[in-house]
């Protein structure tokens, strides 16, 4: 339970660590098999150059073309995601990079501008996302002022900027949830790294794999860090995480139609009643899968990506099973390999002479299953009601935690043409059902829930065509409690042009960002610990559009006749 | 009429109107009572008023909303600059003499004789050069020998500063002591020219020629024919053919024809982008500040006076040959991988290799250095075993083989030349003229020819635009493109009076400000986005609406206009 958290904590350490130096480059490929036969694959691309050459727009790991769009629109910070599919916590547990590393569905981006004032924010911000929707083959254009909020709680700058310049940034935060992502943002994104998804890890990043994985999301975080004498680095990470079906992802690709097996080589379970020559119940297999990187992803890794002159190499390949797994190595014969905390992390070094590298796994019956650590809260977030009126929202996020009370902040940005009625917002809490039968403990509670958990609210109401609400609330949750968060709000009637191709579909809702605010006070600089409910989808009131050419037609019509 | 009092079926079942009736009305065919007059009057004023309507009502409106916005352009004006009547540009060069060591007299005579030759050598009016006295010592004698050396009429300039600037080039005379005389060289980094000369060669004050000032008219001659022949070429080239051409030999013209190819179009900034690939993972760094701190940031200095620079950078690895390229072959007999001369125009993967152009207004200038794979190098190209080559306006690309050092870091040495041959490429890109050797008077040469051209160019946008808008009568135009037009027409006036002064800087910064609002005043977005109907489509949308309406209008007035005909007959 405690070392996949550990992991996570030493995986951040580790790349903290790295950074220090004025231009490096890391890459890092985390392996974690989960239950029901998917796998976590957690790439980890990290480079950075020291300002002045960055300046002097000397360009070395750092992409060109991102550099010049920062400096063109004064961007002292940034961090877009593109994401796809939903992290199933119930089976898979907490989430990678606590995260702190993914978006929700479709696109969202968020940047510290520079700026004196607020037009120029505005101004710069529409050139980034012009330029960035360029770059990345998105429609990021299209995040205009109704789809962009300042937060004020929900993020903090990652980076460590320089004295006195935080006041003049300004942090924007647009999303996209219609936008799907694919293939054509990933040809661009792998671009951006130094070896080109040719050599090194980068090499297993493929479109058919990746936009086929039950969740994935890719994110590109740029910040500077400033030491105390005001020297700075710009450090630019490249995530890409993914959960592959490891079943699925074997089908040979020129054969990706499941067949059911030959009854002969089909394993059955011999115990039913049915079980005969022609009729057979699948064994349920509580045994490890076994699978390879060449199997899963394709093609195996071509070599390692090494580019530092001075450091050696580093251990880029992690996976994290238990110490009882067997692993074959297979490839180059210069492998070195190395095991952190209590074996249960086992790390390989690439061969540095560009041959293949391959892992594979054997299938295996384990003594103990791989356990997972349990995520911090759970979010869900829905409509409710009826008719073509009015709605309602309710999120349910519940603290599992038995024994702390977690803090929280909600934020929620909603199109215009959903109008909630602030009045309606009630946020209730009720103890975990799946708890233990103490009466008393529940009543001292029941005293508790009188308490408003709201403890802070930030509204900015919506403009008709001009803006979208920005809502943000503060909420504490007790332990081992569920909060219930709803409102209602009214459906705007839109314009006849403003309907999108396929107005039937419904409009996409932005998914909520939660923030888990530590108890501890952390240190600036330190990515959060985030978690975003899934999008949603809007059905408004549609017109039939084919009304009024029937009407210009009829009318027609009769004027012919009458002439 | 007939119709009305035909017997209807309902009046047939009707018991109040007996059928009696009925006979008697079909037998009659009793007239209306006649109309009183002031049922005429009153129909005739409905008639009328409804025609008021329409004309002073509906016209007006229909005309206001559909007229489109055309602000007042000074159309005459503009085709005239745009058939070059308004400004013939001359190109008077001032030279001055520096001569400590002769005496005032002497040296006003000898600048006399060489500016007879010079006027003889010269047959293209346009661009002619005038000597002027100065020297150090003698400041305050050269304001008077400004004034009495009748040379030509010199335009006083208004202050010494531009006056200074304005100089093209130097000319030194100095005592030769060894060696032939006459003889002259040129400093390659400074518009000056020594003269070195004996003292029987100093033409008596009687004499009207002499081999001295004959030498120094010809040297000159020899330094500026290029320029010559480029502003010939480009006068040549535009629409007015002034009669007073200097005609240049056709390898001449093919030469420079091929240079404009080749060269960028002028702007006032060009981004310069350097990029290393490699199909492998080395080397992956190169110390490029050092060297362009080294080799290039002098050079870019100096052409500052013309356009301004940015330089980036940039190291891609694994950058992969585009697949549509043969790829190199091993030469057996010189050891060598080969590429065809082919291939060199798909070498540059513009697929794959980041070469985005640069955020900013300007044109990107690409150099690349490629650094084959231990495995494929030595890489030349096969015909003629070079490394180098250059893209016309888009950049050059050098190969880079055996990096001497260490594998993984280019050093500045390394870089070294590169570098040098990309300096090259960049003056030639840049349209640089290929002599004199002195690159000062090479500068201020291509300043002189981007002045022209971007006052000929401006003059001519302005010609199309006023044609555009005579030809083109539903176009709108804005208030702002007549605005730019009209600095234009301003600046393009101040640019050609600086050529005319010989303030050659002064012309460039007007006509690159002209240029600017003309292209401005020619791709204004609401010109551009116009869609625009003929007028039969026209017609067709409008007839059914309007066709409905007019019918009972016109029909009426024919009607009221046959019964008042027939009133006056009868």
């Amino acid at each position: 339970m405690h070392f996949s958290l550990l992991l996570n904590s030493a995986l951040i350490l580790f790349s903290r660590l790295a950074s220090a130096s004025t231009s490096s480059y890391k890459e890092q490929l985390l392996l974690r098999p989960l239950p029901q036969n998917a796998l976590l694959a957690s790439f980890n691309f990290k480079s950075n150059s020291s300002s002045t050459s960055f300046e002097q727009q000397n360009f070395r790991y750092f992409p060109r073309s991102l550099g010049q769009i920062l400096q063109h629109a004064h961007t002292k910070e940034l961090h877009l995601r593109f994401s796809l599919g939903r992290w199933d916590a119930e089976s898979w547990g907490a989430r990678p990079w606590d995260g702190a590393r993914e978006g929700g569905t479709g696109v969202e981006l968020w940047a510290w501008v520079e700026s004196e004032n607020d037009e120029e924010a505005n101004a710069r911000w529409l050139t980034l996302t012009n330029a960035l929707s360029g770059l990345f083959c998105a429609s990021l254009n299209f995040i205009d002022a109704t789809k962009t909020i300042r937060p004020v709680m929900t993020f903090e700058p990652e980076g460590i900027h320089p004295k006195g310049a935080m006041d003049k940034l300004q942090l924007l935060h647009g999303t996209l949830p219609h936008e799907v992502v694919c293939t054509e943002n990933l040809t661009p994104f792998l671009k951006l790294l130094p070896c080109k998804g040719k050599a090194g890890i980068s090499s297993l990043l493929d479109g058919h794999k990746l936009f086929d994985a039950a969740w994935q999301t890719m994110a590109i975080d740029i910040r500077p860090v400033c030491a105390a004498d005001g020297e700075c680095t710009l450090e630019i990470e490249h995530t890409v995480d993914m959960v592959l079906d490891i079943a699925r992802s074997k089908r040979p690709r020129d054969n990706p139609i499941p067949r059911p097996l030959p009854i002969e080589q089909m394993e059955c379970d011999t115990s039913k009643s049915y079980h005969g020559d022609d009729t057979c119940f699948p064994l349920h297999k509580s045994s490890e899968p076994a699978w390879s990187v060449s199997e899963v992803f394709g093609h195996p890794l071509k070599g390692s990506c090494t580019l530092s002159d001075t450091e050696t190499t580093t251990e880029s390949i992690c996976v994290n099973v238990p110490s009882d797994r067997t692993i074959d190595v297979k490839g180059a014969f210069n492998i070195s390999q190395s095991s952190h905390n209590n074996d249960n992390l086992r790390c390989f070094t690439l061969p540095t002479d560009g041959s293949d590298f391959d892992l594979s796994f054997p299938e295996q019956t384990l003594q103990a299953p791989t356990t997972l650590q349990k995520p911090n809260l759970y979010a869900a977030r829905s409509i409710t009601g009826y008719g073509q009126e009015r709605g309602g929202i309710q999120a349910v996020v519940s603290n599992p935690s038995p024994t702390s009370a977690v803090s929280i902040v909600y934020l929620e940005s909603l199109p215009w043409y959903m109008k909630p009625y602030l009045h309606t917002l009630r946020a209730v809490i009720s103890p975990t059902n799946a708890n233990n039968g103490h009466q008393n403990k529940s009543k001292s509670r029941s005293t508790e829930d009188n308490l408003n958990p709201v403890k802070e609210t930030y509204y900015r109401p919506a403009l008709d065509r001009h803006r979208g609400t920005h809502l943000e609330l503060r909420l504490e949750i007790p332990a081992s409690s569920t909060l219930i968060l709803t409102y209602d709000f009214e459906k705007a009637v839109l314009r006849y042009t403003e309907y999108p191709p396929d107005a039937n579909r419904g409009f996409d809702v932005a998914p909520a960002v939660i923030r888990l605010l530590s108890s501890r006070e952390t240190e600036g600089g330190a990515p959060g610990m985030y978690l975003r409910t899934t999008s949603l989808l809007l059905p408004l009131p549609t017109p039939d559009f084919s009304m009024p050419y029937n009407v210009i037609i009829l009318t027609s019509t009769v004027m012919a006749l009458g002439m | 009429m007939a119709a009305m009092s035909a017997p209807s079926p309902i009046m047939e079942e009707e018991p109040l109107f007996p059928p009696v009736h009925a006979v008697h009305a079909k037998k009659s065919h009793k007239e209306p009572p006649p109309e009183t007059s002031e049922a005429i009057f009153r129909r005739r004023m409905i008639l009328l008023s409804f025609w008021a309507v329409a004309v002073f009502l509906g016209l007006p409106i229909w005309w206001k909303t559909t007229t489109v916005y055309r602000a007042q352009l000074p159309v005459g004006r503009m085709l005239e600059w745009g058939d070059g009547k308004v400004c013939k540009p001359t190109f008077p060069l001032r030279i001055a003499v520096e001569a400590p060591s002769l005496p005032v007299q002497e040296s006003q005579h000898l600048i006399r004789t060489t500016q007879h030759a010079l006027d003889d050598l010269n047959d293209f009016s346009a661009h002619h050069l005038r000597l002027l006295l100065s020297g150090p010592a003698q400041n305050a004698s050269a304001v008077g020998a400004t004034n009495s050396v009748p040379v030509s009429k010199i335009t006083t300039p208004k202050d010494g500063e531009s006056d200074k600037e304005d100089i093209a080039l130097t000319i030194k005379l100095l005592l030769g002591e060894s060696g032939t005389t006459p003889r002259s060289s040129l400093h390659p980094y400074k518009p000056t020219l020594d003269v070195y000369y004996s003292p029987n060669q100093i033409p008596s004050t009687s004499s009207t020629a002499s081999p001295l000032a004959n030498f120094i008219a010809a040297e000159l001659q020899s330094l500026f024919n290029e320029e010559q022949a480029t502003l010939a070429h480009l006068l040549a080239s535009t629409a007015s053919q002034p009669p007073q051409i200097k005609s240049i030999s056709p390898e001449m013209a093919d030469f420079l024809a091929k240079r404009k190819t080749r060269s960028f179009k002028y702007s006032p900034t060009y981004h310069l982008t350097f990029s290393l690939f490699t199909p492998t993972s080395t080397p992956s760094n190169w110390d490029i500040e050092g060297a362009l701190e080294t080799y290039l940031s002098p050079l870019l200095e100096s052409l500052s006076s013309i356009s301004n620079f940015t330089v980036d950078s940039q190291v891609q690895i694994y950058a992969t040959l585009s697949p549509s390229i043969s790829g190199p072959e091993f030469d057996e007999e010189k050891g060598v991988w080969t590429l065809k001369k082919e291939d060199l125009s798909g070498f540059v993967n513009a697929a794959e290799w980041p070469l985005s152009p640069s955020i900013g207004a300007g044109p990107t200038i690409n150099f690349i250095i490629y650094v084959p794979s231990v495995e494929q190098s030595p890489l030349v190209i096969r015909e003629n075993g070079g490394s180098s080559w250059l893209v016309p306006q888009w950049g050059g690309v050098q190969i880079l083989n055996n990096p001497s050092t260490s594998t993984n870091t280019l050093s500045k040495e390394d870089l070294r030349p590169a570098l040098q041959i990309f300096s090259t490429q960049l003056l030639s890109l840049l349209g640089l003229p290929s002599t004199p050797a002195s690159l000062p008077l090479r500068l201020s040469t291509l300043s002189r020819i981007h002045s022209a051209s971007l006052l000929f160019s401006a003059s001519s946008t302005l010609g199309a635009l006023a044609r555009l808008t005579k030809t083109l009568p539903s176009i709108a135009i804005p208030d702002t493109v007549a605005h730019d037009v009209e600095m234009t027409m301003k600046y393009l006036q101040a640019a050609c009076d600086g050529l005319k002064e010989g303030a050659f800087g002064k012309a460039l910064e007007n006509a690159r400000n002209a240029e600017g609002s003309a292209e401005r005043a020619f791709f204004e977005r609401s010109m551009v986005g116009q869609v625009y109907f003929p007028d039969e489509h026209k017609v067709a949308v409008y007839l059914p609406l309007l066709g409905p309406v007019a019918v009972p209008l016109v029909m009426a007035v024919v009607k009221e206009f046959k019964l008042w005909r027939k009133s006056r007959r009868g």
